[in-house]
């Protein structure tokens, strides 16, 4: 995981977002990002496409 | 009289300010007083309004003897989340980002609250910006939780003042937030009664947001009755605030009949009860078995697709928080508490497709929890699966293995906040260690009356939201 995600590859993702932070910040980011991708990427695994979304829900 | 003020209910406030038995300026100089005697220590005040209260009381005081008192929260004080928006006083959501900044209106239910005769003391101590549930703040320190203050532990947040403050009778009631368990959660550590209320219930009008979709705010009391009594005030639709039911609010104090009777009670396991604490768990099926007792029906439930909900809350959130802050975040950065930017900065690696994905499992999420409580009035389980960490504890040890803190703390509570459930945390034991335990009732969309009956109930049965820490 970690060589998919290194610094330069952490700094795009970040200025996609519109984001531009340090080397060291997103060094410092590193850990928790890939385990929220970690977690994330759990939820690729369900079988969802059945599903809709909640957007708005039950306003009665 | 004066020494038993700071713990009588707000029904009995009330109903003794009505009889004239007490001055609603004697009321609020009584609490005005614990709060300089013990909140030094506890730290469950950011801004307290002593002048405007004692004004606000005089106030109350001179209608009542025109005989025009406002409504049923005459004199009655209360304090707020310090991200309840309140005219012309301090609401900075515990940040340095929005210091001094100065409403010009009243949040919605800030308004009502005083058209129906409460006076407000102040406004509390949060996680910045509402995002943990730990209690923490960088920059304010956290409250300490009157159970335990010498050792320091957690109050739990977001609502972590509001928690404070109602346990060690600085306030007899509070208003909270709730995106993840932030009412609930500081309910649970401190020995108290929270109610998140339904998704649309009660206006967010005026109430600074962490994650749109998943805010809720509501009543943090000591007793059920007096969250009944709140929600009756603060409920109904508001043109402010799109998510808003039109649905007519009901009476919800004539709904605490103390009968559960018939009342089916989903006791939830797997997920819920095992991952709690044998101290947790046994309280939590102790509570079962005295609704039981009393005539309910209980049986046992489980819901599976509660196990995605770390994943889905996650990407919900962390995007939502993050649309709010991009601005702050890009011109302010290290203005922020430095765990509070950690979590907004990880938004930024979330995709619109993991945010959709996280909205189809909430999807799943609502309707198992909907298909569960087709079958019963009633879902029941652990607010929190552990008691109050430390303030520097990191790690724990739940029922079904190790956990980060945080996580803990947050995994029970969230599925609700997913589902637009309300869920009202009230307490049901005490640890060896003299620490609160709290259980969660969990209703249908819109029917807090069966949620307040069944809870309200169980106060009846027992004494545990009678108890009292006792302060330095």
């Amino acid at each position: 995981m970690s060589e998919l995600f290194d610094a330069v590859t952490l700094s795009r993702t970040a200025r996609l977002a519109g984001f531009v932070w340090s080397t060291e910040e997103l060094e410092a980011l590193r850990p928790a990002v890939e385990a929220a991708l970690r977690l994330l990427a759990t939820l690729d695994a369900l079988p969802l496409d059945a599903v809709e979304p909640t957007t708005q829900y039950r306003i009665l | 009289m004066s020494a038993d003020l700071p713990f009588a209910s707000v029904t009995e406030l009330a109903q003794m300010i009505a009889r004239k038995e007490v001055s609603p300026v004697e009321v609020v100089r009584v609490h005005l007083e614990r709060i300089a005697t013990h909140d030094g220590t506890l730290r469950a005040y950011i801004t307290v309004c002593a002048d405007a209260a004692l004004v606000a009381a005089r106030a109350a005081e001179a209608a009542l003897v025109a005989g025009r008192p406002s409504g049923p929260l005459h004199g009655v004080p209360i304090a707020l989340k310090d991200l309840y928006d309140t005219a012309g006083v301090a609401t900075t959501a515990g940040s340095k980002i929005l210091a001094g900044r100065l409403p010009a209106t009243d949040a919605t239910v800030v308004r009502r609250l005083r058209e129906a005769g409460a006076i407000v003391l102040g406004k509390l101590h949060m996680v910045e910006f509402a995002y943990g549930p730990e209690g923490l703040n960088a920059h304010h320190g956290a409250p300490r939780n009157p159970w335990d203050a010498s050792v320091e532990r957690m109050p739990g947040g977001s609502s972590s003042g509001s928690g404070v403050a109602v346990a060690a009778g600085l306030a007899p009631a509070a208003l909270g937030s709730d995106t993840g368990g932030s009412i609930r959660i500081p309910a649970a550590l401190c020995g108290i009664t929270g109610l998140k209320p339904t998704y649309g219930r009660v206006s967010r009008a005026g109430v600074l947001p962490l994650a749109w979709s998943m805010d809720h705010v509501g009543p943090m009391t000591r007793t059920v009755a007096d969250s009944a009594l709140l929600l009756r005030v603060m409920a109904g639709y508001d043109p402010a605030d799109a998510s808003t039911s039109v649905l007519p609010v009901p009476d919800y104090l004539a709904a605490l009949s103390g009968d559960v009777k018939g009342l089916r009670v989903g006791l939830l396991r797997g997920f819920f009860l095992e991952s709690a604490t044998p101290e947790v768990r046994a309280a939590v099926e102790g509570a079962a078995t005295a609704l039981q007792s009393a005539g309910a029906i209980v049986d046992e439930v489980a819901l599976p697709a509660v196990a995605h909900v770390a994943a889905a809350s996650y990407a919900v959130v962390a995007s939502e928080a993050l649309a709010y802050h991009t601005g702050w975040l890009k011109a302010r950065a290290t203005d922020y508490d430095p765990e509070v930017r950690k979590r907004l900065q990880l938004g930024a690696f979330v995709t619109g497709a993991h945010y959709v994905r996280g909205q189809q499992v909430r999807a799943l999420i609502r309707d198992e929890i909907d298909g569960a409580l087709a079958r019963r009035d009633v879902l029941l389980a652990p607010a929190t699966p552990l008691t109050a960490p430390r303030l520097d504890e990191r790690q724990t040890t739940l029922g079904d293995g190790p956990s980060d803190v945080r996580g803990a703390l947050i995994r029970l509570t969230r599925p609700f906040n997913c589902s637009g459930h309300p869920a009202c945390a009230l307490p049901c034991g005490f640890s060896a260690q003299g620490l609160p335990i709290g259980m969660q009732v969990v209703g249908r969309p819109f029917d807090e009356a069966t949620v307040l009956r069944a809870a309200d109930a169980y106060q009846r049965l027992t004494d545990w939201h009678t108890r009292r820490p006792v302060l330095a």
